[in-house]
C-alpha cells in the first residue's frame, strides 16, 4: 500500500489540492487599464468561480451532453464488451487469439488518431462509407445536430470494447472450471453455464468497468475536439471537460486556472453523485 | 517459473530507475556547467521555441540556426520545437515564466501578442527593436507592439488575397469581381454551372472574418486607456451582407477549411476561387492533388466589402523576447539575423515579413500558380495592410466566432450573429481580465 | 455478488488446489458441452461481424498509410491509390515524411516511448496490485477513507493536473526528465480498482491463512502466492497502464521540451496541432507504426489469457 500512497499523494493529492485552492482565485491583470500592467495577478473571489460554473448556461448544456452520451454509450459498450468475452471464453471457436488481438487493437490507436479515422469515416464527401450507404439509398449524415453524439459515441465504443473484453476474459478465466464440471454432472448446457455461473461470476468486473466507464465518459475530450475539425459547430464548451481546458487555455472567458478549476471540480462532484447514485441503485438491485 | 521471471523483471525495473535518475542529474549538471562557462568565456546561450512545421523537404530550423551559432560562438542558440497547438504553447509559457525556466524567445501570433502581454509574459525590447525596424515591414512590425512597446520582431505575414483558378474562370466567362455586387452576381452565374468562385470557412472565422471585416477599420481602440470595442463596423455588415447572399443563394462552398472536405472541393474542381491568407499558397499544393495546377492566380481583393483595396492580417506570427530572458540584446541580435533569413524561411512555408532581399517564389509555388511571381503579390498586399489592432484574450472571441458561423452555414443562424457574439465575448473578455472597456 | 457465493466458490477453489489430480482433466472439453452446429454458426458470424468492426477503420488506416495528402481524398479509400508496383515508392515517400515530422526522431521517440510506459506500467502494476491486495485482504484504519479518496481522485481529469504536477515536479527539479513522465503515469487510480477487484474474487482468505500458519511472512505471502493468482489481472492492469502512457501527450507536452525525450505520441500530436496539417498518410504510419510494440506486447502476454492456463500458472 505504501509505493502506491506516496506516488498517488504526488500525483493526485498535491495537484488536486492545488486545483481546489486555485478555484478561490481568477487570474486578473494588474492595474487594470487598457492592457494591464503587464502582468496578470491571482485575486481572491471566493466561490464566485463557482457561481460562475453553476449558473453557466454552457456548462448545463455541456453536462446535458456527457449525461446523454453516458446514458447511450456506456450499456452499450459494456454489454457488448461483456457479449463478446463470453463468446471468446466459450469453446465453441477454438482458434480465437486473432479474434482477441483484433477486437483489442483499436484500443492500441492513441485517441487523437482514432478520431481522426472516423471523422474521416464520417465525412459524406469522401467516406467509402457514407458513399456506400448512399448508393443503397441510404442518406447519413453524422455530423447532424442529432447524430453528431451517436458519432462520438461510437467512436469511444470502438477503441474501448476490446479492452473492456480483456476485463471481462481475466475475470472468466479465474472461474474455477470445476463450477463447469459440477454444472454438467448436473446437467446444464453452454447456454446455462454462461448465464447462471459466467454472468454472475464477472459481476464485479463488469459493475467495476460500468462505473470507471461513467467516469471515463465524463472526462469525454478527445472525440469531441477532433470532431470539430469537421464541424466547427462543437463549440469549445461541448463537454465540461472541453470547457474546463479551453478555459485554462484562455479560448473561452473567463479564463485561468481559477475558472477551469472550479469547472473541473463541478463536475467531478456531479459525477460523484452519479457514480454514488449508481452505486446504491446497483446495491438495490442486488438486494 | 513465473517467480523467476518476476524478480528478474524487478531488477529490471529498479536497475532502468537508477539509470533514469542518473539521466536526470547528468542533465542538471550539464546545465550547470553551461551556466560556469557563461561567466567565465562570456557565451551567452540563447533558447528559442517555435512551432514551424519542421516537414521534409524544408530547411530545418536547427540548420538554420547550426549556422547562426557557427558564426557566433559567443552567442550560442538552442531551438527547440513545441509539439502542441497555439494556446497550448501559450499556456506552457505562462507556466515556464513563473517557473523561471521559460525560454528567451518564443513565438508568438500576432493575434496573441496582446493576450500575452497581458499574462505578463513579455519583456520590453523597445530600444534594441528599433535597431532592426528598417529590416521588416511596417504593419507586421507594428502588430509586435503592444501599448507602444515593442516585444520582438515579426517573422512572417499573412495578407488576405484572392485565390482563383483563372482557366476556369475564362471558360465561364467571368472576371475576377471588382465590387460588392459584381462578386454577387459572377458567384451566382458560376454556382449555376457547379462552381464556386467563393468559400465560406466556419473554422476560420475569427480569423478571416475579422480580417475581411476588418480592412476597412479596425475593431479595437484605446481612448483614455480604455477599449472602445466595435465589432459591427460597416466593414463587419458588408463581411456579412455579402455571405449571407451567397450562403443564401448556395453560392458559396460551406466546408471547413481544416477539414478534407475542403480538400475534396479544389480536387474535384467546384472550387475555383476563394479569399486565402498569403501562407495557404504551398498549402494548395498539397491539397488540390493537382487539380488546376497552372492555372490559379494570385490576385489583391476587390472593393468587395468597402474595404477600398485594403486588406488585413490572417494569421501570421513574430518572435517576442520573454519576460524571463537575461540576455534581450543577444537574443534579439540574433532574432533580426533569424528572421531575415528569407530563403530558410520560405522553405517553412512562410511569406516572410523581412524586407532585406525579395523572397523569391519557390519553383513549385510559381509553377502551381501559373507562373506568376505570387511572393511580389503578396509584398503589394503586405503594403495594402490596413490597421488592425487585436485586443487582449482575442482568441476566446475568435473561437466564439467560429462556432457562431457554423450557425450560418447550415442555416441555423446568420453571418451577422458572428460579429454581435464578437461584441459580446470581447466586451466580456475584456471585463474578465480586469481591463478597462469605455462605455 | 453476494458474499455467498464468493465464499462458495472460494472454498471450492482452494480444495481444488489441495486436489491436483481432479484439475488434470480441466483442460479438455467435457464431450456434452459441444456446442452444436448451429450454435457454432451463429458464434463465428457474430465473431467475424465484431472483428469486421473493429478491424475496418484499422484496414482503412493502412490504405491510408499509403497515400499523399492528395490521394487521401481523391481517391478510393478502400485501396491503394497506387498500383502495387508503386506501392514500396508510395510507403518510402510517406515514410520519408514522417521522419521529417519528426526530425528523423521516430525511432528515438518509439524508444522512449517504450521506456516511458514499460517501466511506468511494472513499477504502476506492482503498486496498484500491492494497494488493491492490501485494501482488499487488510483490514487497518482509514482503509474506506483511503478507497473513498482513490475513488474520489478518479472524478477528477487528470489533464488539468497536469499544470500543477509540472509546478511539483519543478520544485523538485525534475521536469525536462524521464522521470517527470514515468512517475505521474505510475499512478492509477483505476488500476488499483481493478487490482482491488480481482484480490477480492481471486484470492481465497483459506490459502492466505494457510500459507500464514506456515510461517510465510506477508511479503512473502504476496511475492509468491498473490502475484501468481492475479496474474491475469495484472496483465489486464499492465496492458492498460502501458497503452494510457503510450497514448499521453498532454503531460510529456508541459513536462519535457528536449527532442531526446519525447514520445512518439507527441510527435504525432505535434503534426497535428499545426491547423495547416496536410500529411495524414504519414500521421497514419506513425500512429501504426506505434502500434507494433503494443502488438508484439499483446502478443506476449496473451497466453495468461489462454482457457485454462491462468488456472495452471496458479498451480505452478
Amino acid at each position: 500500500m505504501a509505493p502506491f500512497a506516496i506516488l498517488f499523494a504526488f500525483v493526485f493529492i498535491l495537484p488536486i489540492g492545488w486545483a481546489v485552492y486555485s478555484s478561490f482565485f481568477r487570474q486578473i491583470a494588474e492595474g487594470g487599464g487598457a492592457y494591464g500592467g503587464g502582468k496578470l495577478v491571482n485575486k481572491f473571489v471566493g466561490l464566485q468561480n463557482f457561481q460562475y460554473a453553476i449558473t453557466s448556461a454552457d456548462f448545463w448544456t455541456g453536462v446535458g451532453h456527457v449525461l446523454v452520451y453516458t446514458v447511450i454509450q456506456v450499456p452499450v459498450m459494456i454489454i457488448a464488451a461483456l457479449a463478446l468475452a463470453m463468446v471468446v471464453d466459450s469453446f465453441v471457436v477454438k482458434h480465437v487469439t486473432g479474434f482477441r488481438l483484433g477486437y483489442f487493437l483499436p484500443y492500441a490507436i492513441p485517441g487523437v488518431v482514432a478520431s481522426i479515422i472516423w471523422v474521416y469515416l464520417y465525412n459524406g464527401q469522401i467516406s467509402p462509407i457514407v458513399k456506400g450507404l448512399a448508393a443503397i439509398g441510404i442518406n447519413v449524415d453524422f455530423f447532424a445536430d442529432n447524430v453528431v453524439l451517436l458519432s462520438m459515441a461510437n467512436i469511444t465504443t470502438w477503441t474501448f470494447t476490446g479492452y473492456n473484453m480483456l476485463i471481462f476474459l481475466a475475470a472468466l478465466q479465474a472461474i474455477p472450471h470445476d463450477l463447469y464440471e459440477a454444472a454438467r454432472i448436473d446437467g446444464a448446457n453452454g447456454w446455462q453455464i454462461a448465464m447462471k455461473i459466467k454472468l454472475p461470476n464477472v459481476r464485479g468486473a463488469a459493475l467495476l468497468a460500468m462505473l470507471l466507464s461513467i467516469v471515463g465518459t465524463i472526462q469525454l475530450f478527445n472525440e469531441p475536439q477532433i470532431m470539430a475539425t469537421a464541424d466547427p459547430g462543437i463549440s469549445k464548451s461541448y463537454t465540461p471537460m472541453m470547457m474546463a481546458l479551453n478555459t485554462s487555455q484562455g479560448t473561452l472567458t473567463p479564463s485561468g486556472d481559477g475558472p477551469a478549476s472550479a469547472i473541473a471540480i463541478v463536475m467531478a462532484l456531479i459525477a460523484g453523485v452519479l457514480a454514488m447514485l449508481y452505486t446504491l441503485a446497483e446495491r438495490k438491485v442486488n438486494e | 517459473m513465473i517467480r523467476n521471471r518476476l524478480i528478474t523483471g524487478l531488477a529490471a525495473v529498479a536497475a532502468l530507475g537508477m539509470g533514469l535518475a542518473g539521466c536526470g542529474t547528468e542533465g542538471t549538471s550539464n546545465n550547470t556547467a553551461s551556466n560556469t562557462a557563461t561567466s567565465s568565456n562570456e557565451v551567452v546561450n540563447i533558447t528559442y521555441m517555435h512551432r514551424l512545421p519542421d516537414k521534409a523537404g524544408m530547411t530545418l530550423v536547427n540548420d538554420i540556426v547550426a549556422e547562426w551559432n557557427k558564426a557566433n560562438p559567443n552567442i550560442q542558440v538552442t531551438a527547440t520545437k513545441f509539439d502542441g497547438k497555439a494556446s497550448e504553447m501559450i499556456k506552457k509559457l505562462e507556466t515556464d515564466v513563473k517557473a523561471g525556466t521559460a525560454p528567451d524567445l518564443a513565438q508568438v501570433g500576432y493575434a496573441e501578442l496582446p493576450e500575452v502581454f497581458t499574462k505578463g509574459l513579455l519583456q520590453d525590447v523597445s530600444a534594441e527593436a528599433s535597431k532592426y525596424q528598417s529590416h521588416f515591414a511596417a504593419g507586421p512590425y507594428s502588430l509586435m507592439q503592444v501599448d507602444g512597446k515593442t516585444f520582438g520582431l515579426p517573422q512572417d505575414t499573412g495578407p488576405l488575397v484572392y485565390f482563383y483558378n483563372k482557366a476556369e474562370f475564362e471558360k465561364l466567362g467571368i472576371t475576377v469581381p471588382k465590387t460588392q455586387s459584381e462578386l454577387i452576381e459572377t458567384a451566382k452565374k458560376a454556382a449555376a454551372a457547379g462552381k464556386y468562385i467563393m468559400s465560406y470557412q466556419p473554422d476560420e472565422a475569427g480569423n478571416m472574418i475579422s480580417g475581411l471585416a476588418g480592412a476597412s477599420g479596425g475593431w479595437y481602440t484605446v481612448k483614455d486607456n480604455a477599449w472602445v470595442v466595435n465589432t459591427e463596423t460597416a466593414g463587419s455588415k458588408a463581411v456579412a451582407d455579402v455571405y449571407q447572399q451567397l450562403i443564401d443563394a448556395k453560392a458559396v462552398t460551406t466546408n471547413p477549411r481544416w477539414d478534407t472536405s475542403f480538400d475534396a472541393t479544389l480536387q474535384d474542381g467546384s472550387l475555383i476561387g476563394t479569399v486565402a491568407a498569403a501562407w495557404e499558397a504551398p498549402l494548395f499544393l498539397d491539397s488540390s492533388g493537382g487539380t488546376g495546377a497552372g492555372q490559379w492566380q494570385v490576385t489583391q481583393l476587390g472593393d468587395w466589402f468597402g474595404n477600398s483595396g485594403k486588406t488585413s492580417p490572417d494569421g501570421g506570427s513574430g518572435v517576442a523576447v520573454l519576460q524571463t530572458s537575461k540576455h534581450p540584446a543577444e537574443a534579439m541580435k540574433f532574432l533580426d539575423w533569424f528572421n531575415t533569413q528569407v530563403e530558410g524561411l520560405v522553405s517553412q512555408g512562410l511569406v516572410v515579413a523581412a524586407t532585406t532581399e525579395d523572397a523569391k517564389t519557390p519553383k513549385d509555388w510559381a509553377d502551381f500558380f501559373g507562373g506568376q511571381d505570387i511572393m511580389a503579390e503578396f509584398k503589394t498586399a503586405n503594403g495594402n495592410m490596413g490597421d488592425f489592432t487585436y485586443m487582449p484574450g482575442f482568441s476566446a472571441v475568435a473561437a466564439a466566432m467560429n462556432t457562431t458561423a457554423a450557425k450560418a452555414a447550415d442555416g441555423s443562424g446568420k453571418v451577422s450573429d458572428i460579429f454581435s457574439e464578437a461584441q459580446k465575448t470581447s466586451v466580456e473578455t475584456l471585463k474578465n481580465l480586469n481591463l478597462s472597456v469605455a462605455q | 455478488m453476494s458474499s455467498a457465493t464468493v465464499n462458495e466458490r472460494e472454498r471450492r477453489r482452494a480444495e481444488r488446489r489441495l486436489e491436483k489430480q481432479r484439475a488434470a482433466a480441466e483442460h479438455d472439453l467435457p464431450r456434452s458441452m459441444r456446442p452444436s452446429a448451429a450454435v457454432k454458426v451463429i458464434t463465428v458470424v457474430v465473431l467475424v461481424v465484431a472483428l469486421f468492426y473493429f478491424l475496418f477503420p484499422i484496414y482503412w488506416a493502412i490504405i491510408a498509410s499509403t497515400k499523399s495528402p492528395s490521394q487521401m481524398v481523391g481517391t478510393n479509400g478502400m485501396w491503394f491509390a497506387v498500383g502495387l508496383g508503386d506501392l514500396p515508392n508510395a510507403i518510402a515517400s510517406n515514410y520519408a515524411t514522417l521522419l521529417g515530422w519528426t526530425r528523423g526522431n521516430f525511432w528515438r521517440w518509439v524508444l522512449n516511448s517504450l521506456i516511458y510506459s514499460g517501466v511506468s506500467a511494472a513499477i504502476g502494476t506492482i503498486a496498484a496490485v500491492m494497494a488493491g491486495y492490501a485494501t482488499a485482504k487488510f483490514n487497518f484504519r482509514g482503509k474506506n477513507a483511503a478507497i473513498g479518496v482513490i475513488m474520489a481522485c478518479m472524478l477528477m481529469p487528470a489533464a488539468l493536473l497536469t499544470i500543477p504536477q509540472y509546478s511539483i515536479f519543478h520544485s523538485l527539479h525534475l521536469t525536462n526528465t524521464m522521470l517527470s513522465i514515468i512517475i505521474p503515469c505510475c499512478v492509477s487510480p483505476f488500476g488499483f480498482f481493478l487490482g482491488r477487484v480481482y484480490a477480492q474474487s481471486s484470492v481465497p482468505d483459506e490459502l492466505l491463512e494457510a500459507a500464514r500458519i506456515d510461517g510465510a511472512s506477508e511479503a512473502r505471502i504476496f511475492f509468491t502466492i498473490v502475484l501468481r493468482l492475479l496474474a491475469p489481472a495484472m496483465v489486464t492492469i499492465f496492458l492498460f497502464l502501458f497503452v494510457a502512457t503510450w497514448n499521453n501527450f498532454l503531460l510529456p507536452l508541459m513536462m519535457v521540451s528536449s527532442d531526446t525525450l519525447k514520445p512518439v505520441t507527441l510527435g504525432l500530436y505535434g503534426m497535428v496541432s499545426l491547423a495547416t496539417f496536410t500529411d495524414r498518410g504519414a500521421l497514419m504510419m506513425g500512429a501504426l507504426l506505434g502500434v507494433l510494440p503494443v502488438i508484439v506486447l499483446f502478443l506476449g502476454l496473451q497466453r495468461f489469457w489462454q482457457s485454462g492456463l491462468a488456472a495452471g500458472a496458479v498451480k505452478g
